[in-house]
């Protein structure tokens, strides 16, 4: 293979554009749902960056990176329950899950 | 690891793919389905990268667990929640939100990654030793963290009942716009089911 070894750099790249597009769908998306599903995106960005900083860096915690990847999966699992129940609610409240009319808290 | 270039490329080129697909598509119900994909090749990347046990999470817990989840919820909408138009002012904000994001961060790995030599220890084993071990308290914490999730996520979607000793004229008003989601035609079981647990107006 004439291509540069895989590498921690090329990693980094992919969970960092992966979390710039989840970003961007979290601050575009009208709809609340994927809003939440950008953020998993994102989440998962961050999962792979960690892993491969603990693949590729000796660590005297030994990876330390692949237990935090798991500590955030929960963490994203928390999230989803809550934050889908959240959307339900209000979609009880407003009939509606745009991001737009959900404005309770104003005034 | 190079002999790996093939699979990496491709699950990387999916991955990337299915990402964009879950922040274009119109309908939830694609997103969702595109995050399905998108989470089994970051699966696939874990084990790429010998993190069998993140990789076997990332399947169960993702792909399996909050995938379903969106759907689940996806298929309650009326419509999957279809996306309305966004304005344009927050496509280019946001456009430009992530670019200063991405220029950022690309200019932080511009530096150089550290180039050390590949992390030999791995395996389930060494995750459990470190997560029994040093890691114990906060691995405790994380049944206290699920449990009150449960709780909140049961506590916020569940049917607010009216007090016992509401008025009447509150629970009148539930009952007649239960009755009118009932009679209008058109209403599926799908709105009953959302209506029902709607808070007494």
């Amino acid at each position: 293979m004439a291509l540069a070894p895989i590498g921690l750099q090329h990693f980094l790249v992919l969970g960092t554009i992966l979390f710039c597009i989840g970003m961007y769908g979290a601050l575009s998306r009208s709809n609340a749902v994927g809003v939440l599903l950008s953020i998993e995106l994102m989440l998962n960005a961050v999962n792979v960056i960690m892993v491969a900083f603990a693949k590729f860096i000796d660590t005297p915690q030994e990876l330390a990176g692949q237990v935090f990847a798991i500590f955030i999966m929960t963490v994203a699992a928390a999230e989803a329950a809550v934050g889908l129940a959240i959307v339900i609610s209000v979609y009880r409240l407003r009939h509606s899950i745009q991001v737009d009319d959900i404005d309770l808290l104003k005034n | 690891m190079n002999n790996a270039f093939l699979p990496i490329a491709l699950a990387c080129a999916v991955a990337l793919v299915s990402a964009v697909g879950v922040i274009l598509a119109r309908r939830p119900v694609h997103a969702v389905v595109a995050l399905l994909a998108h989470s089994l090749c970051v699966a696939a990347l874990f084990l790429i990268m010998a993190a069998d046990l993140v990789a076997l999470g990332q399947v169960l817990i993702y792909s399996g667990a909050i995938v379903v989840l969106f759907l689940f919820v996806v298929a309650l909408l009326p419509h999957g929640g279809i996306e309305s138009v966004v304005p344009t002012g927050r496509v280019v904000s946001a456009v430009v939100a992530g670019a200063a994001l991405l220029a950022a961060l690309a200019a932080g790995l511009a530096v150089g990654a550290p180039t050390a030599p590949e992390n030999p220890a791995g395996g389930v084993e060494a995750i459990g030793r470190s997560l029994f071990g040093p890691l114990i308290v906060p691995f405790e914490l994380t049944a206290a963290l699920l449990l009150v999730a449960i709780i909140g996520a049961v506590a916020i979607w569940r049917r607010q009942e009216p007090e016992p000793g509401a008025k009447a004229s509150s629970r009148a008003a539930s009952e007649g716009s239960l009755a009118h989601t009932a009679d209008a035609p058109g209403a599926t079981g799908r709105q009953r089911l959302l209506d029902e647990g709607g808070p007494a107006r």
